[in-house]
């Protein structure tokens, strides 16, 4: 019975070829966005995953509540893990680990230089390792880790470096110009879905290196972080009690600012919360990936509901086989698995040429993410799994429906043609169409205002002026620093080169400084000032306007601010010229304010500008901003490039262009952009199919009605305009639903960005005219044939 | 073995009874041939939907084999049809995208007849019929008479008591619609199976051994054919 079933059903997508290629189409084409989307949902998910004991890591974070705003790090004080150990009860383990950024240099047996890169370097207590687990090819973390000076490199560093694990054992590295250090561990390559992506681990001990403070309990860089390993059998709130005496003994009782605390966050939570930094610096909030989701939902539903409009659509072709069937003694039951066997036949075709569409697109998606993660359809046997259940869902989904109707039809009519479809069909199909459509207009008004609103973040002037200005980086150790001056010196004499000014940022970085001051002698507690330390040429550079005053004199120490307009009005000065003398207090320095520049846009315009204080201070000038004429940009930069190699030979030339920093800063918008374009036509495709599949089920269904009527005399259009009347009725109704909801999910997300366009009516009505336009089109196309057939072939068999 | 007892059918619309049958009292033996016979829209075919328990009478009483089958669940209907009552209709209603062979081994798949049984009372049929060459072919690749075999083997396969016919030879040419009235005959004679036909053909009625002549929702005659 099963086997006749199968036959039976794939000669019947033969035959009725059109209607087949339609839904394999609508379906693939679904299924394929659904399963690129589980990919990528599966990745996201499957960050930090599979670590022994997971449910008990935890990482200590830091929070704080002032008055004006909340603030939190991902770091904590350098002695608290020390102090922690020993106090925190119910604590297993606890372990540092650190990050920094720096050069290393990998030389030959005959004392070469071989190797010279910037890279991510970590430090980490032997503990940590014993908290998250990972697997050691050679030593283990306990002895690799114990002295100071030694490193353990992953396997792919090892073999980089040193061509093998075995060499890379007991051969040295050197890190920045002088410490050497000896590799005494290899462990296995971190996976890409990883918070830790660890190639370079040296012992804890070097970490004083770079931070000299080691008592300070409020200085916090989110580059130091602690794990901990709770006992067995403890959770996260058994942890409270503990951890609010030791946020009284260290922060409260020392009146530590800001109400700084100390809390757990789960290991799982670690890529998904946007508060906290990750040494990957890679997260993703849930609710983006429960969004993407959703869309996923969507578009195979509507792939759903085409399917089912066709199918439905063709059932009275099939009305015959039923009441045959019946009479014959097919139980309904058996009707039913007979079509619902057939559904699963084509969804089965449709997941065949789904897998073929997303493994082409594939690299298209990499792209999308910058080829930072590699996908690919079958790397994780899950996939497996959501294909059988994406089948068994879209079949029923689609399939059931139909064939209830079909099953359910009465054999005396049925055998006669006579079933009569649109008593109970038509508003449940009428309901679906309104729902694929509103769908469908709410996808198109939202790409319309993404792509706008994007296209307003690229043109609004910013305040400054960044074209062709290369940022380079400096190195920040006092042998170099020497050398600024004279870099400077040659580097405008290159031809091509215009001005060149150090400074610690571009006018618009989300790399933030910001310190609590004392205005004027009052100390303020509304907000932090953001500092930027710059030279006196980074005003020319940028083309930034002072309003009042001048700028401060060269120097290589602070010697006055420039404060920005929206520093003012935060301190209630209206008039520019009277906040000229005032005093700053801030990180122990205190100057006067000498000149006030006009407000420019100094984070992504997802912010307003804070409150901004310039100063100079050479130890702070992390960078060279140097602007170029435009007409040879390439042969200037290789000649700066050649220049910076030569001056600072132990160091890793780093540039790049200041507005393409900016332009990352939307990365996540843009990639949000372009999925919505691809699920906006996606979405339109399935659409179109299925209003296809509809109008030509109206069109069968009429045909008598419709040849009657030309026989009493209408005409090709009256006939054209009757069939269309109700689609572009439901249409209409769709475009009324979706408005309201794509109303609230546009402004919601335009209230993401403190500078939005202004929401107007105009892409809503736009959305409307290409809808209705393409449902005109489509629908135009069968009725015309419909209205335009031989009036006999429809009038002869009655 | 059928037993109809005052059968009304009407359809009633906006109060008026339109009536198709009208006490249609009669009872009809194992093994008799019975043509259905009177003008367009008399409810010949209705009737032949009743006894087929295609359609509900709104009034009456009908026994089939001894048992009131007036409204019966879909279960026990299903069952009737696997192991009693075969249908030939005057479209054939083959399923096109089954062949010939598939077509005639459906009713014995509903009746859960195992696979041997199943190929051999197939063969048995196709030969006696004469179709054997044609057991692949789809129903499009054959003649109308062809098809009407098709049916009439189908309609035999489940070996059923009785074969319920609407106008059989009505799309048929004369010397096909002789070949099928003929196997009808025989079929009712030396197999002994019970067929009740809708016929407009005086000839083709007097193949059996007795009509029913209906006329406005009445059986206004009742008479055995002489041979």
């Amino acid at each position: 019975m099963f086997r006749l079933n199968l036959k039976i059903a794939w000669r019947n997508l033969r035959k009725n070829k059109g209607y087949t290629m339609i839904n394999i189409l609508g379906l693939s084409i679904g299924m394929a966005s659904c399963i690129l989307i589980f990919i990528f949902i599966r990745f996201q998910l499957s960050f930090d995953e599979g670590y022994k004991n997971a449910d008990r890591i935890y990482r200590v974070v830091t929070d704080w509540k002032y008055n004006a705003f909340n603030d939190f790090s991902a770091g904590v004080p350098i002695p608290f893990t020390a102090a922690a150990r020993n106090e925190i009860a119910g604590i297993e383990k606890i372990g540092a680990i650190a990050k920094v950024q720096d050069i290393v240099h990998v030389r030959d047996n005959s004392g070469r230089e071989i190797i010279k890169s910037n890279e991510d370097i970590y430090f980490a207590e032997p503990d940590f390792f014993d908290i998250v687990n990972i697997n050691w090819n050679y030593s283990k973390p306990t002895e690799a880790l114990k002295e100071p000076n030694s490193t353990a490199l992953s396997e792919t560093m090892a073999i980089k470096y040193f061509g093998s694990i075995q060499q890379a054992i007991g051969k040295s590295i050197t890190l920045g110009t002088k410490t050497q250090l000896k590799v005494t561990g290899v462990f296995q390559d971190m996976p890409e879905n990883t918070s830790f992506p660890l190639k370079i681990v040296i012992a804890y001990q070097n970490l004083y290196n770079y931070y000299g403070n080691r008592d300070c309990w409020d200085c916090i860089n989110s580059s130091l972080s602690s794990y901990v390993l709770l006992k067995d059998g403890l959770s996260k709130s058994d942890l409270d009690g503990a951890m609010a005496k030791f946020n009284k003994k260290y922060y409260a009782d020392k009146k530590i600012e800001g109400n700084q605390v100390n809390r757990l966050q789960a290991l799982k939570d670690i890529h998904f919360d946007g508060r906290y930094d990750n040494f990957a610096n890679a997260t993703i909030a849930r609710s983006e990936i429960y969004g993407l989701a959703i869309i996923g939902l969507f578009l195979i539903c509507t792939a759903c509901i085409n399917f089912i409009n066709l199918n439905t659509a063709q059932a009275i072709n099939r009305s015959k086989e039923v009441g045959v069937r019946k009479v014959m003694g097919g139980k309904r039951k058996q009707l039913i698995v007979q079509f619902l066997t057939e559904t699963v036949v084509l969804v089965l075709i449709a997941l065949l040429v789904a897998c073929i569409i997303s493994e082409l697109l594939i690299p298209a998606m990499q792209n999308l993410f910058k080829n930072q993660i590699t996908f690919s359809l079958f790397g994780h046997p899950v996939i497996f799994l959501f294909m059988a259940l994406l089948v068994v869902f879209v079949g029923f989904l689609a399939g059931f429906y139909p064939a209830m109707i079909m099953s359910g039809f009465n054999p005396a009519l049925a055998i006669k043609n006579k079933v009569a479809l649109n008593n109970n069909g038509l508003s449940l199909r009428k309901i679906l169409v309104v729902v694929q459509f509103t769908i469908t207009i709410i996808l198109i008004i939202g790409t319309i205002i993404i792509v706008k609103q994007m296209d307003y973040l690229q043109q609004k002037p910013l305040g400054f002026n960044s074209s062709t200005v290369v940022m380079v980086g400096m190195p920040g150790d006092k042998i170099s620093k020497g050398k600024h001056n004279v870099f400077k010196e040659r580097v405008l004499k290159i031809p091509g080169v215009q001005l060149l000014s150090y400074c610690q940022s571009p006018p618009l970085s989300q790399d933030i400084n910001s310190t609590n001051f004392t205005f004027n002698g009052t100390k303020n507690k509304d907000f932090e000032v953001r500092t930027c330390k710059a030279d006196e040429d980074y005003f020319r550079l940028f083309d930034l306007k002072i309003v009042a005053g001048k700028i401060f004199k060269k120097s290589d120490t602070a010697n006055g601010y420039v404060v920005n307009e929206t520093f003012l009005k935060k301190v209630g000065i209206t008039n520019p010229e009277n906040a000229l003398g005032k005093m700053i207090n801030a990180s122990g320095v205190n100057i006067p304010i000498v000149g006030v520049v006009k407000d420019f846009n100094d984070k992504s315009l997802k912010e307003r500008i804070s409150g901004l204080a310039i100063s100079a201070d050479k130890n702070q000038y992390w960078q060279a901003a140097i602007k170029l004429d435009g007409t040879q940009l390439l042969s200037t930069s290789k000649q700066i490039q050649a220049l910076w190699s030569n001056t600072f030979p132990d160091n890793v030339y780093d540039a790049n262009f200041v507005d393409d920093k900016i332009k990352s800063y939307y990365e996540s918008e843009q990639v949000m952009g372009t999925l919505f374009k691809v699920f906006a036509c996606v979405i339109i495709f399935i659409s179109f199919i299925g209003l296809f599949g509809l109008i030509s089920f109206v069109a069968t269904q009429r045909t008598k009605e419709v040849a009657i009527r030309k026989v009493l005399g209408a005409s090709t259009i009256e006939l054209v305009k009757m069939l269309n009347g109700s689609f572009i009725a439901m249409v209409f109704v769709a475009n009324l639903v979706a408005w309201p909801l794509a109303y609230l999910f546009v402004s919601k997300w335009l209230d993401t960005f403190a500078y939005r366009i202004h929401l107007s009516i105009w892409p809503f009505i736009l959305a409307m005219l290409i809808s209705m336009t393409i449902t005109l089109i489509t629908v135009s196309i069968r009725s015309y044939k419909a209205a335009n057939a031989n009036t006999i072939d429809a009038l002869k068999y009655e | 073995m059928i037993q109809l007892t005052n059968i009304e059918k009407y359809y009633a619309n906006k109060g008026v009874k339109n009536y198709v049958l009208r006490l249609v009292t009669t009872t009809i033996n194992q093994g008799e041939f019975v043509s259905i016979m009177g003008p367009s829209g008399a409810g010949k075919s209705t009737l032949l939907n009743i006894i087929g328990m295609l359609e509900e009478p709104t009034y009456g009483t009908y026994n089939f084999l001894g048992e009131d089958v007036t409204s019966l669940n879909e279960r026990k209907r299903i069952e009737l049809y696997r192991n009693h009552i075969g249908f030939v209709f005057q479209a054939y209603h083959l399923i096109d995208e089954m062949t010939v062979y598939e077509n005639i081994e459906a009713p014995l798949l509903y009746k859960k007849v195992g696979s041997s049984e199943r190929a051999s009372r197939i063969a048995d049929l196709l030969d006696r019929f004469n179709i054997v060459a044609k057991k692949d072919l789809f129903p499009n690749q054959l003649s109308g008479g062809q098809q009407q075999l098709v049916g009439i083997a189908r309609a035999l396969a489940a070996q059923p008591s009785i074969i319920l016919a609407d106008e059989p030879t009505g799309n048929l040419q004369s010397a096909q619609a002789e070949e099928i009235m003929a196997l009808f005959k025989k079929l009712n004679q030396e197999d002994g199976i019970t067929i009740i036909q809708v016929t407009h053909s005086e000839k083709n009625a007097q193949y059996g051994n007795r009509i029913l002549h209906i006329a406005d929702g009445i059986v206004k005659e009742d008479v055995a054919v002489i041979a």
